[in-house]
């Protein structure tokens, strides 16, 4: 089972991914505020982020960087309610392995999970 | 006096009179003295020399029995001499030869002469001439021969005087025939130098003489330019610049000048050049038009020749008619480049006109046209000549410019310009015109001309459409986007937590319920999905005067 970090603004919505991944048996890390997600990154070993586009200081992609220094090897799914060609070039260039479209259904999210925990190389895919 | 010797004077007096008065020409009157006076008067020679009133020299006018030499020595006789004939009284020397200061003593040694008697020739009290007759015989001139001599004298004066007079009027009316058809000539043309060319050759020719040049003052510089001559070396025309000549000064501040001898008067400055083209005398006259001296034109005798006062006049004059008709063919010159240049500035603007995109027109304050440039003719589908002088409301019959909004009526009404933006539907498309009018004003401040200015401006309105569309679109997109990006997250909390309490619920009702929120909330995420990827949109009426945007 997996590591998971789960930052959005919306503290609804990183409640909700939190219990729909808690059910497939991972261990979800929630979190509002950008900071506490880096910081929690840096002393804790994260498999999978899961990260809005939007948030409060920064932008998931600014937040995906800073992630990606302190664990290269963690992979990530970005979440947006707004999606545009250029955060997606950029979360993609990052390391960003899935690039989805909110509201995203249940068992999408759990399959996108899946597959991208699954898989080892870095081919990214966009769901729009 | 014996009655002898009265008789004797009384003789030679007739012979004189009666030879004078046979021939009129002044020259011939002085050859006949000189050469009848040596056997009258028992004396071995005679010289007549004449006063130049110009330099006040005694020039050489006919001489008997005395060689070249001895006529070419420089001073005629001494100061003293030369002072008492200037005053009218005459002079008896002898022994001529003797007088050691004399500067031509070996001269008057070698031509033996030993005794001269000196006489002014006067005519109205004025001296015109001095005679001398010289023996190469020491004599003593009594009392009765000098008083004779003197009487003489006088009569050679009257002789030369009519002559001279006879001379003159002969000439004058030469000259004015002469002037008379110059004048012709040159006023016939316009061309420049035909008139120089007319000038240069009959002038000489009327005188007598070898050639003549026409120089005229540069504007700016204030040098002279040789412009024609005639009977001239190129040599002898190029010997240099002749500004600061004293004849040629003279002659550019009006006054015309003759000089007698050129190799010896200091008012000429290249007497080598004048010797080396043969050229004796001289008549530098100005070259005037009105009031104003334009050049010199200067007449070149190969001769020695005291020019006469008609000859000078006939010079001046001709020179004058001369000066005239170059003022003309200049005036004409300049009036006809001026001409060709508004000629060639018309062309040009009229090409300009033509060629500018909008259309162009001018009406006078009647509203009748007096210019149209070709775009407007082409778009009226009529000529030039059709539409000058037509009645500038009668273009737009079929237009929708209402006569209120007419800018070229508001520039009359107002003095001020003005425009107007109207729409017109040509063959069921729809244009957009500008029309701006200006005024140009007259002298008196009124409204003279209107200039209107006819611009198609429709591919400029479509574009301000066209921008306008792409703002409202851009915002309405952004608004979705806004709209849908808000909706978003929420709908991804509502919908994903439905849809794990649909899993919990047992009982059908409820399980049904869940299942219709569920629906209802993946139908939002369709529609803010297609709120996301909208890219255009169309009104379309809702309810009353409300209109909603159907997405594309």
């Amino acid at each position: 089972m997996a590591e998971i970090l789960a930052l959005d603004d919306v503290q609804d919505a990183t409640i909700l991914i939190g219990k729909i991944l808690s059910k497939k048996g991972h261990s979800v890390h929630s979190f509002t505020e950008e900071d506490e997600a880096i910081n929690y990154a840096k002393e804790n070993k994260v498999d999978l982020a899961i990260l809005d586009i939007k948030l409060k200081k920064m932008s998931g992609v600014e937040v995906l960087g800073l992630l990606k220094e302190a664990q290269p090897s963690m992979k990530a799914i970005m979440l947006t309610g707004y999606p545009t060609v250029e955060t997606a070039r950029e979360a993609i260039s990052l390391g960003a392995n899935e690039y989805c479209v909110k509201p995203i259904d249940r068992d999408e999210l759990e399959e996108k999970v899946e597959h991208v925990l699954k898989s080892t190389g870095l081919k990214s895919t966009l769901s729009v | 006096m014996t009655l002898m010797q009265e008789q004797k004077y009384l003789k030679v007096f007739q012979k004189v009179t009666k030879l004078t008065s046979m021939v009129l020409d002044h020259q011939q009157v002085m050859d006949t003295i000189v050469n009848s006076l040596p056997d009258l008067m028992a004396v071995d020679a005679a010289t007549i020399r004449l006063l130049d009133a110009e330099t006040g020299q005694f020039v050489m006018g006919s001489s008997h029995g005395l060689s070249v030499e001895y006529l070419s020595r420089i001073t005629i006789d001494t100061d003293e001499t030369m002072e008492m004939i200037l005053s009218g009284h005459p002079v008896a020397k002898t022994d001529v030869d003797q007088v050691v200061t004399s500067h031509d003593q070996e001269l008057i040694q070698s031509e033996g002469v030993k005794s001269i008697l000196t006489l002014p020739i006067l005519f109205q009290d004025s001296i015109i001439g001095m005679l001398r007759l010289l023996t190469r015989d020491k004599r003593l001139f009594t009392a009765d021969e000098i008083s004779f001599s003197m009487a003489l004298a006088e009569q050679v004066g009257i002789a030369i005087s009519n002559s001279r007079m006879f001379t003159e009027m002969e000439n004058q009316v030469d000259f004015m025939k002469e002037v008379q058809e110059i004048s012709t000539l040159v006023n016939s043309s316009l061309d420049l130098s035909a008139v120089f060319d007319t000038i240069v050759e009959r002038l000489p020719l009327s005188l007598g003489c070898k050639g003549c040049t026409i120089r005229l003052l540069k504007a700016q510089s204030n040098q002279l330019e040789l412009v024609a001559s005639h009977g001239l070396s190129e040599n002898y025309l190029k010997r240099g610049r002749v500004e600061n000549e004293k004849n040629v000064e003279a002659a550019l501040s009006g006054s015309p000048v003759s000089i007698y001898d050129v190799s010896r008067d200091d008012r000429i400055f290249y007497k080598n050049n004048m010797e080396e083209e043969g050229i004796k005398s001289i008549l530098s006259v100005p070259i005037k038009a009105g009031q104003e001296v334009i050049g010199v034109l200067r007449i070149l005798s190969d001769v020695h020749r005291c020019f006469s006062s008609s000859e000078m006049n006939f010079a001046v004059t001709a020179a004058e008619v001369g000066g005239v008709a170059i003022r003309n063919a200049r005036t004409y010159l300049q009036i006809t480049l001026l001409f060709n240049q508004i000629e060639e500035n018309e062309r040009f603007l009229a090409n300009i006109l033509d060629c500018i995109r909008p259309q162009l027109l001018v009406v006078d304050h009647n509203k009748h046209l007096i210019l149209v440039n070709k775009v407007l003719q082409n778009v009226l589908n009529l000529s030039e000549n059709e539409l000058l002088g037509s009645d500038y409301d009668g273009l737009w019959q079929d237009h929708d410019c209402d006569a209120e909004d007419c800018p070229v009526n508001k520039v009359l009404a107002t003095g001020e310009s003005a425009a107007y933006t109207h729409k017109a539907v040509q063959q069921e498309e729809t244009v957009w015109y500008e029309r701006t009018a200006s005024p140009m004003l007259g002298p008196d401040g009124k409204v003279e001309f209107v200039i209107e200015v006819i611009r198609d401006i429709t591919a400029k309105q479509q574009l301000e459409q066209e921008q306008l569309e792409r703002v409202k679109l851009q915002g309405v997109i952004e608004l979705a986007g806004t709209v849908a990006h808000e909706i978003n997250s929420p709908l991804f909390a509502a919908l994903g937590t439905a849809q794990l309490l649909e899993e919990d619920l047992e009982q059908q009702e409820f399980i049904d319920d869940m299942s219709t929120i569920i629906r209802n909330l993946k139908q939002i995420g369709v529609l803010t999905k297609k709120m996301t990827a909208m890219t255009g949109f169309e009104s379309r009426d809702y309810v009353g005067d409300t209109k909603i945007v159907e997405m594309r």
